[in-house]
C-alpha cells in the first residue's frame, strides 16, 4: 500500500508536536507501507528521513524564520494570520502541482494541509485520510476562532474518507462542532518519545517548583496556572512557579504576576532545551496543565514518565486514558491550588501517583500510535 | 469425598466519608457521606440482603455471618427492615454469628489495645440487637497473623476465620480444621469453590458456565477433605453477581442438590467436631484480598501508609467515635492504586473512583485534627 502524507513540518526544522508525530508514527509505518511524504522545501531539515520525502518547491517564500516566527499555533492576530493564511494556500497549491499521483491513500494532518488533500481526492479519485490534532476551536481557546480556517477544517472533514482523531475528547469536538459523521472517525492517541520511556525513578523530596511547560497560549490555560499560583503562594510563600516556554501570551502572564504581586516566585524561563525539558519536568513536584482545550497534551505523559505527578483540566484529552492524574475544571482555580497544596504536603501522595503514573505513561508508544493507523487505512 | 460445607458471609458496609475539601477545613465538622450511604444501603439492602436471607429462611439453609457495626448503625439510621430479616434468621437457629472488630478496621496489625476495644464493643453490639453471644472470630477482610491469633485466642474465642494460601507450611488443604501455634482454631476459605460462585459465577467466557447447582454439589462432592469453607461477601448475591444472573435459583436450588448428595451445611462452631488436622505456623499476614492475599491492598503504597500514619498520630485529639469510623479499612482500601485486574476491582467499590482524591478527602479531614 502507498501512503502520500501532505505534512507540514519536520524535526529538527521545527519541533512542533505535529513536526514530532509526523516523523515517529511514519517512520515505523514505513517499515510496512511504501510512505511519500509531503513537505515545504525549507533549509534545516536533515539530509534523510526513515521515509521518502518530497520537498516542495515554493517560489514564494516560506523558510523556517518566517514560519517559526508566524507558527501556525500563533495565536489571534489576524493581519499576522491573513499573511499566514496566503502562504498555507499557496503551499497547498504546490502540492497539488508537484504531486505523484502513483499511490493509494492521501493523508492529511491538521487545516494547513486539507485544501491539497480534497483537491487531490478529487482530481485522482483517492481516498482522504486526515488526523486532526488540534482545531481551530482549541488553538484560539474559543476566543475569536477565525472563520477562514474552521471553513477549511469543516470541508476537509466533510469529504475525508476517514478521520483519525488524536483523542475522544477532539472525536466530540469534530462531531459537534465540525458535523462530523461519527462512523468515520478513529481515535489513535498519540506516543512519547523513546527517551521518555525509560527513565529512572526519581527522589519525591521537595523541590518547591510547580511547572508548566508548554507554550504560553490561552488555549493552554496559563492565567489559571497563575490565579491557582497565587493562591497556594498565600499559604507557601516559598513555592517557585515557573513557566518553561514561550507564546503570544506571555506580556499578558507577566503583567498578571505582577498585579497579582507574586514576581518573585513566578519564573519565566523562556524557550527550554530537551535536555533543559526533561531536567524540568524531573525537578518538579507537580506538573500543571489548566488548558482550555488541549487535543491531546503530549507534556503530561511526558512529565508523567519522569515520574512526576500531574494536574491537568478535564478538558486535555490525554487525561481520558489516564488514571494516575488529578482532574479539575480548568477554570476552577481554588481545586487546582487545594490538590497542589495536598501534593506539596504529602510525599506519599507525590510518591504513589508519581510511581503509577511513571508506569502508566509507558503505554504510549509510537509504535501503537502507528499499528492503529494502519488499521484504519486497512478499514477503507 | 467431602460431606460437610460450612458457608460464611461477610455483611459490612463502611459509613463513606464525604468528598471533603480543603476550604472546608476548621470550619466545617460534617464529614459523612450519609445521602450516598443511604442510597447504597438502600440499594444493596433492596438488591440483595432482603431477598438472599429470605431465600436461606426459606430453603433451611445453615449459614454463619459476620456484622460490623457500621453495617448495623447503618440499618438502624436507614433500613431496619433488613436488621428484621437478620434477627428472623438468627432466632430460626439455622444461623451463628462472628465477631469482628466493630469499625470494620485493621487494628489488628498496628494496636492491640484498639483492636481489643473493637471487638468488644462488636461483641456488645451483638448481644444488644441480636441476644446473641458470638464464640468465633472473623477479622476484617479475613486478615491473619499470628499475633492477631494470640489476641483472638486470649480473648477466648475458639476459631478464626482466614484465607488458605500456599504460603503455609503444615496445610495443603483448605479442606481440613488446623490450629493455629496459639491454640486457636482455624478454618480456611476454598479460594476456588468460593471465587466459582462469587467472582466466575456469571462469566460467560469461563469454561464452566453455566454453572448450576448440581455441578457445584458434585465438585464439593468430589473434594477431599473433611469440610469445604465457603466464604464470601454477602453482596455476592444481588449485587456483585445480579438477580438477572441466576444468582438467586443457584442458591435455593443448591439446598435441594446437597441433600441429594448428602452434604450437610454446617456452621463454623459446628467444625469443632472434626479432629485438627496439623499446627500451622507462618511469619506472613494473609488476607483474602487481591491476588497478593496479604495487606496490600489497605497499605501497599506510601499513601496509604502516610494517611494511616497521620491518622494513629492524631487518634487521641479526634472524639473516639469518630476515631474509630476513620479507621474502617474501606478508606485505606479506596486508596489503592496501580494498574491491573486488582485495580479495576478497587475502581468498583471506590465512591470517589480515584484513589488520590480518595487520599485527598481523607487528609484533607485529619487537618482539622
Amino acid at each position: 500500500m502507498r501512503i502520500s502524507v501532505i505534512g507540514w513540518e519536520l524535526p529538527p526544522a521545527f519541533s512542533g508536536g505535529l513536526g514530532v508525530h509526523t516523523i515517529n508514527i511514519f517512520s515505523i509505518i514505513n517499515k510496512i507501507f511504501d510512505v511519500t511524504l509531503y513537505i515545504p522545501d525549507v533549509s534545516g531539515l536533515y539530509p534523510y528521513y526513515p521515509f521518502r520525502v518530497k520537498r516542495v518547491k515554493t517560489n514564494y517564500k516560506i523558510n523556517e524564520k518566517n514560519i517559526r516566527n508566524e507558527s501556525y499555533y500563533t495565536g489571534f492576530d489576524g493581519i499576522k494570520f491573513h499573511d499566514f493564511n496566503e502562504k498555507i494556500k499557496y503551499y497547498n497549491e504546490m502540492v497539488v502541482d508537484q504531486f505523484d499521483p502513483e499511490t493509494d491513500i492521501i493523508h492529511c494532518h491538521d487545516w494547513i494541509t486539507f485544501e491539497a488533500g480534497i483537491e487531490l481526492k478529487e482530481r485522482y479519485n483517492k481516498p482522504l485520510v486526515i488526523t486532526v490534532h488540534s482545531t481551530e476551536i482549541d488553538r484560539s481557546g474559543n476566543f475569536f476562532p477565525q472563520k477562514y480556517i474552521m471553513d477549511i477544517e469543516r470541508r476537509g472533514i466533510k469529504y475525508a474518507d476517514r478521520i483519525i482523531a488524536v483523542s475522544e475528547y477532539t472525536q466530540k469536538m469534530i462531531i459537534k462542532y465540525y458535523n462530523a459523521d461519527p462512523k468515520k472517525i478513529y481515535v489513535v492517541h498519540n506516543g512519547i518519545d523513546n527517551t521518555f520511556i525509560n527513565m529512572p525513578q526519581k527522589s519525591y523530596d521537595l523541590y518547591r517548583n510547580v511547572l508548566y511547560f508548554g507554550r504560553i497560549t490561552t488555549q493552554k490555560g496559563p492565567r489559571f496556572f497563575l490565579n491557582a499560583a497565587y493562591r497556594v503562594i498565600k499559604k507557601f510563600p516559598d513555592i517557585k512557579f515557573t513557566f518553561a516556554g514561550t507564546g503570544d501570551q506571555e506580556p499578558e502572564m507577566r503583567r498578571i504576576t505582577g498585579e497579582l504581586g507574586i514576581n518573585k516566585n513566578v519564573i519565566f524561563r523562556g524557550f527550554v532545551s530537551f535536555n533543559e525539558q526533561i531536567y524540568y519536568y524531573k525537578n518538579s513536584d507537580v506538573f500543571l496543565l489548566p488548558a482550555v482545550s488541549e487535543p491531546f497534551g503530549m507534556s503530561v505523559i511526558e512529565a508523567m514518565s519522569t515520574g512526576t505527578p500531574a494536574i491537568i483540566s478535564y478538558t486535555t484529552g490525554v487525561g481520558e486514558a489516564l488514571h494516575n492524574v488529578f482532574r479539575s475544571d480548568y477554570w476552577d482555580t481554588e481545586l487546582l491550588s487545594e490538590y497542589i497544596i495536598s501534593m506539596l504536603l504529602h510525599r506519599g501522595l507525590r510518591e504513589t501517583m508519581g510511581i503509577n503514573g511513571q508506569i502508566e505513561a509507558r503505554k504510549f508508544t509510537w509504535e501503537s500510535a502507528a499499528i492503529k493507523t494502519m488499521e484504519v487505512y486497512r478499514s477503507i | 469425598m467431602t460431606d460437610n460445607v460450612i458457608m460464611y458471609f461477610e455483611v459490612h458496609q463502611p459509613r463513606r466519608l464525604r468528598p471533603y475539601r480543603r476550604y472546608e477545613i476548621g470550619n466545617n465538622n460534617s464529614f459523612f457521606w450519609d445521602s450516598e450511604n443511604e442510597r447504597i444501603f438502600k440499594r444493596i439492602s433492596e438488591k440483595s440482603y432482603i431477598p438472599a436471607t429470605r431465600i436461606l429462611m426459606e430453603n433451611n439453609i445453615n449459614a454463619t455471618f459476620s456484622l460490623s457495626g457500621t453495617f448495623i448503625e447503618q440499618a438502624e439510621m436507614f433500613y431496619p427492615e433488613v436488621l428484621d430479616a437478620f434477627k428472623e434468621y438468627f432466632k430460626s437457629g439455622l444461623g451463628e454469628l462472628l465477631d469482628e472488630t466493630y469499625y470494620h478496621s485493621l487494628a489488628g496489625i498496628y494496636d492491640e489495645n484498639e483492636f481489643k476495644k473493637q471487638i468488644s464493643m462488636h461483641a456488645e453490639k451483638m448481644k444488644n440487637v441480636f441476644g446473641i453471644k458470638p464464640k468465633n472470630f472473623r477479622n476484617t477482610e479475613l486478615i491473619y497473623n499470628t499475633n492477631i491469633g494470640r489476641i483472638v485466642k486470649n480473648i477466648g474465642y475458639n476459631l478464626i476465620l482466614t484465607e488458605f494460601t500456599d504460603r503455609f507450611n503444615n496445610a495443603n488443604s483448605p479442606n481440613f480444621v488446623y490450629k493455629d501455634i496459639n491454640g486457636l482454631g482455624m478454618l480456611l476459605r476454598n479460594y476456588n469453590l468460593s471465587d466459582d460462585i462469587s467472582f466466575r459465577f456469571s462469566n460467560r467466557s469461563w469454561p464452566e458456565f453455566p454453572l448450576t447447582a448440581e455441578k457445584y454439589a458434585s465438585w464439593i462432592k468430589h473434594s477431599e477433605g473433611d469440610v469445604i469453607n465457603i466464604f464470601m461477601d454477602y453482596e455476592t448475591f444481588g449485587e456483585h453477581q445480579d438477580s438477572s444472573t441466576g444468582i438467586f435459583e443457584f442458591l435455593k436450588s443448591l439446598k435441594t442438590e446437597m441433600i441429594k448428595n448428602n452434604i450437610n451445611d454446617l456452621r463454623v462452631n459446628d467444625a469443632l467436631k472434626f479432629s485438627v488436622k496439623s499446627v500451622i505456623n507462618t511469619d506472613s499476614t494473609i488476607s483474602w484480598a487481591d491476588t497478593g492475599r496479604d495487606l496490600s491492598p489497605w497499605t501497599g503504597n506510601s499513601m496509604q501508609v502516610e494517611a494511616l500514619n497521620i491518622l494513629l498520630s492524631k487518634g487521641d485529639k479526634i472524639d473516639e467515635k469518630l476515631f474509630g469510623y476513620l479507621q474502617t479499612s474501606d478508606n485505606f482500601y479506596y486508596m489503592a492504586a496501580g494498574t491491573g485486574p486488582d485495580q479495576e476491582v478497587h475502581e468498583y467499590f471506590n465512591p470517589y473512583k480515584s484513589p488520590y482524591n480518595a487520599f485527598f478527602y481523607f487528609t484533607n479531614i485529619l487537618e482539622n485534627f
